[in-house]
């Protein structure tokens, strides 16, 4: 349970001045649960800033953002491949790895622990995610079908695969470009049911609820649906598994009902905090020297590589 | 056991519909005079929630007791009120809504029972709590037995004969697979069965519909969103204010397609007038709930529509919460009343008290808007209603958009005033309302993640209004007194949690309603003063009843606490943002009531049937 350790009173004694300041102090305690390793239930905010100054500027370190529990991307036991990857810039800056474990969804990893300094970087964000500064990109991945190879589903044509109109439960991610997609193609109405089944019918209105990928795969798998829509990092190492799966790449052509093109193909890249020019220059330094590393921990993991545009 | 009859016949059918409509209506109009029936949730089509029995009154009050009691056997919230028919008393209940036939000269016995198997899936996709309010009861035409219509949270309507309880029609009203669930009372007009929906939490487009109450067969349906033809715009819509809109906006206030999964459901509350052949609703928050997602006013969502029941063809549609950004949803009670105007004049009124905190009155003929007050002088969303716009004068301070948390927004989400039947004492021209004293911080945010997925969300922090006891969560309802044409509160008094059930007020000058922490309560209706109250086994989010049965009067509630208020209570949960807030909002009423779902029904000294001791003894 999220609020285990901070029994905050959600609204406290109503006193014009200080109500105010309490309710930035409950603000900042309800969405930073204590959930660094090193921190302890004595620690109070000043002392915990202060700490994360120091830190930040230990260049003997790295401190990598991370997710408790998302994989194959990221888990508090280093299995998730983004956690080998930042293990190898590590090693290529002669930096220790310092992993800052948050126990909430990586969704929130910029907002709750980047900026506010607990951590220094994020590894798999979009190249040119407006929040952070990126760095260069370090691989390119698409969003891809998972199908059954029995199926025989002539996908090629991506969207566009007249094959799709003989499938039936589709696993998608909501507020991705899989459902703008499917919206478009009047796809989204019938397998709204469906996917929200893979989450267990939790209402997403006020809680940010993760679609298991692992799930979504298996039920490919074992024809609970037919199709599923993913990118391709989240599920490739899953697919890898499955002996009856194959990942088709969707072609980056599509677009809205209103001509708007909805991007399929992605630039990964190193996200730090916009200021930190220092950091993103000897991380680009050591995305170059631990290339060949990484491009292996990618291959095993099963995600097709597209081949990266010349950087502008 | 659904009749299944040709295209051909359903010619015929709507013109015997037409033909019989009168007879079959005065019937339940007939019915509904009499205080030996309740024949629906509000009493009567005006859904005023009065009656004018005197037996019990100010002065005897005080000797009220429980006279007998009945368990459904069922957790989770008991919302509305049973009905009662010529000696018999149709109970509902929470999920799995089972139905129970009482005899009320031995209620001890229970004639019949229904219990549906539903779909399990209805029980995920359910917003807030397994809840259900009610039942519609048709009197039978002669070829037709009397029925028992009734809602399943999975989406279907059933017809029961109100004799057997065997089901008589079943028909699927909703896709539970796309989130459409049911939890609302249906409503009988002529041969009509009508219902709406629920799952705006979900994206389902909004929808009432009315079924041939003789065979389940779909009679129309009009849509809150959507092309006029599918809205039901008619001709002469909003004649009288154009300013309230007219033609095309069910598409044309929103984005693209968005209005294909722009909810606006109802699950609340109908009113009818016979002579106006008008039927008033309100439809609900319209969809996806975060407000930057769907630019626009959004209409006909949060709209009070006066419909020919006839054809469903709407005259008037009054939106109240243009472009809600608060989940305002506009289901609310609808009564009907016939009062003079400030100028002396005589008019049919509707009076609606809103989620927005806006307690609003129309001229239930051509929808002229006459009052607009707060609910509380608290409300700070909104300064004011201008009467000649229609239009609410926000207070962009307390407006919620993304890279802003809003903060004491009053009414929070759940509204000043929520699912409850409130009542309209026509002697005294009073309205009796049970209000939410709740307000929220709000904080909207959007969140990218890889691969151009996003998150849309918003935390929601709840806790008292700035009456009650902010330090303790205490003080978080209200009950008042109401007068539609002046605007002015002739009494108001504070309650620990919100009245969420409604009131039902007599003219033995009395109010009753429910408590969450499990009261039953009666108050003087012109003063306020508190004259009775009872501990029932659990917390109530019903209202009240009453009904004379062999020269004694009853009055009725049922418990089980639950619905909204009580998500926190009743799925253990602890988060104080979850349930949209309301998990810390009545963090406290744990340690007041627990679940448990039944009815309780009083008289004066106790008398029941049970008086003589010798009913319902076995006589082996």
């Amino acid at each position: 349970m999220m609020f285990d350790k901070t029994e905050v009173p959600v609204r406290p004694v109503r006193a014009p001045l200080t109500s105010l300041l309490t309710l930035a102090f409950c603000g900042l305690a309800l969405f930073v649960p204590a959930a660094n390793a090193v921190n302890t239930a004595e620690e109070t905010e000043a002392q915990k800033v202060k700490r994360y100054a120091k830190e930040a500027a230990d260049t003997s370190i790295l401190r990598i953002c991370a997710a408790s529990d998302e994989l194959p991307m990221s888990k508090k036991d280093g299995s998730g491949f983004e956690n080998k990857i930042a293990v190898a810039l590590a090693k290529a800056m002669g930096r220790e790895p310092k992993f800052v474990w948050y126990d909430k969804p990586s969704i929130y990893l910029v907002r709750d622990q980047l900026k506010k300094m607990a951590c220094d970087v994020v590894i798999g964000v979009d190249t040119g995610d407006p929040r952070v500064a990126t760095s260069k990109s370090y691989y390119r991945a698409s969003y891809v079908f998972i199908a059954r190879k029995s199926s025989n589903y002539d996908l090629s044509k991506g969207w566009e695969s007249p094959d799709l109109a003989k499938v039936g439960k589709i696993g998608f991610t909501p507020s991705s470009p899989a459902q703008v997609m499917m919206e478009k193609l009047g796809l989204y109405q019938d397998n709204l049911n469906y996917m929200y089944s893979l989450t267990n019918f939790k209402n997403r209105r006020n809680q940010y609820i993760k679609l298991p990928p692992q799930r979504m795969v298996n039920e490919v798998a074992d024809e609970t649906a037919d199709l599923a829509v993913n990118f391709a990092p989240e599920v490739a190492r899953y697919v890898k598994e499955k002996d009856n799966l194959e990942l088709v790449v969707i072609p980056d052509t599509n677009v809205r009902s209103d001509g708007e093109s909805v991007p399929h193909h992605f630039d990964q890249s190193l996200g730090v905090r916009e200021d930190a020019d220092a950091l993103l220059k000897e991380l680009n330094t050591a995305l170059d020297k631990a290339a060949p590393e990484i491009q292996d921990i990618l291959k095993s993991e099963g995600s097709p590589l597209l081949p990266q545009p010349p950087p502008t | 056991m659904r009749k299944h009859i040709t295209l051909g016949l359903l010619a015929t059918v709507s013109c015997v519909a037409v033909a019989t409509t009168a007879s079959a209506n005065d019937k339940l109009v007939e019915l509904s005079k009499s205080n030996e029936n309740w024949v629906m949730p509000g009493k009567n089509y005006s859904s005023q929630n009065y009656s004018p029995n005197k037996q019990i009154n100010i002065d005897n009050v005080k000797d009220l007791r429980a006279a007998w009691s009945f368990s459904t056997g069922l957790l989770h919230g008991h919302e509305g009120t049973p009905l009662v028919v010529d000696g018999v008393m149709y109970v509902h209940t929470s999920f799995p809504n089972n139905t129970f036939a009482l005899d009320l000269n031995d209620p001890g016995k229970i004639i019949w029972q229904h219990k549906p198997k539903q779909d399990p899936a209805a029980r995920a996709v359910a917003c807030c709590d397994l809840v259900n309010r009610g039942l519609a009861y048709w009197p039978g035409d002669g070829e037709t037995p009397p029925l028992i219509v009734k809602t399943q949270l999975d989406g279907h309507l059933v017809a029961l004969n109100a004799k057997t309880g065997e089901e008589f029609w079943k028909v699927e009203n909703g896709d539970i697979k796309v989130g459409q669930t049911l939890t609302q009372a249906p409503y009988v007009i002529k041969n009509l069965a009508l219902v709406g929906s629920s799952g705006a939490e979900l994206g389902v487009r909004g929808h009432t519909t009315a079924y041939n109450v003789k065979t389940g067969e779909q009679v129309w349906r009009v849509y809150a969103t959507g092309p006029d033809a599918d809205v039901g715009i008619g001709a002469d819509f909003n004649k009288a204010n154009p300013h309230y809109g007219t033609k095309d906006l069910g598409t044309g206030t929103w984005e693209g397609d968005a209005w294909k999964i722009g909810g606006g459901t109802n699950w609340g509350w109908y009113a009818y007038d016979p002579d106006t052949n008008l039927f008033h609703y309100g439809s609900g928050n319209p969809a996806p709930w975060n407000e930057t997602m769907r630019p626009g006013d959004n209409k006909w969502t949060m709209t009070i529509w006066g419909r020919d029941a006839d054809t469903g063809e709407a005259k008037f549609g009054y939106q109240k919460t243009p472009h809600d950004e608060w989940d305002y949803a506009g289901v609310n009670v609808m009564m009907l009343s016939e009062q003079k105007d400030k100028d002396g004049k005589m008019r049919k009124l509707l009076t609606h008290p809103d989620r927005n905190g806006i307690v609003y009155t129309l001229d239930r003929e051509n929808g002229d808007l006459i009052s607009a007050n707060k609910l509380d002088d608290t409300v700070n969303w909104v300064k004011q209603v201008d009467l000649k716009t229609g239009l609410p004068v926000r207070d962009p301070e307390f407006g919620t958009r993304m890279d802003h948390k809003g903060k004491e927004i009053c009414p929070s989400a759940m509204g000043y005033h929520n699912q409850g039947h409130d009542s309209y004492d026509p002697e005294r021209k009073l309205f009796y309302m049970g209000i939410n004293h709740i307000c929220m911080d709000w904080e909207p945010f959007m969140l990218p993640y890889r691969a151009g997925q996003f998150f849309v969300g918003a935390t929601l922090w709840m806790y008292p209004g700035p009456k009650g006891d902010r330090q303790n969560y205490l003080g978080l309802g209200q009950v008042k007194a109401y007068n539609a044409i002046t605007g002015e509160y002739q009494w108001e008094t504070m309650e620990r949690f919100s009245v969420w059930g409604g009131t039902m007020s007599t003219a033995g000058g009395l109010v009753f309603y429910g408590t969450l922490d499990g009261f039953i309560k009666a108050r003087n209706s012109d003063t306020g003063e508190l004259l009775w109250k009872f501990k029932i086994p659990s917390g109530a989010i019903g209202h009240p009843m009453t009904y004379e049965h062999n020269g004694t009067q009853y009055v009725a509630i049922m418990y089980g606490v639950g619905g909204w208020p009580g998500v926190g209570l009743v799925f253990d949960l602890q988060d104080p943002t979850a349930g949209l807030g309301a998990v810390g909002a009545f963090k406290n009423l744990q340690n007041y009531t627990q679940m448990g779902g039944g009815l309780m029904v009083f008289s004066l000294d106790g008398k029941s049937p049970y008086t003589d001791v010798s009913v319902g003894e076995y006589k082996g």
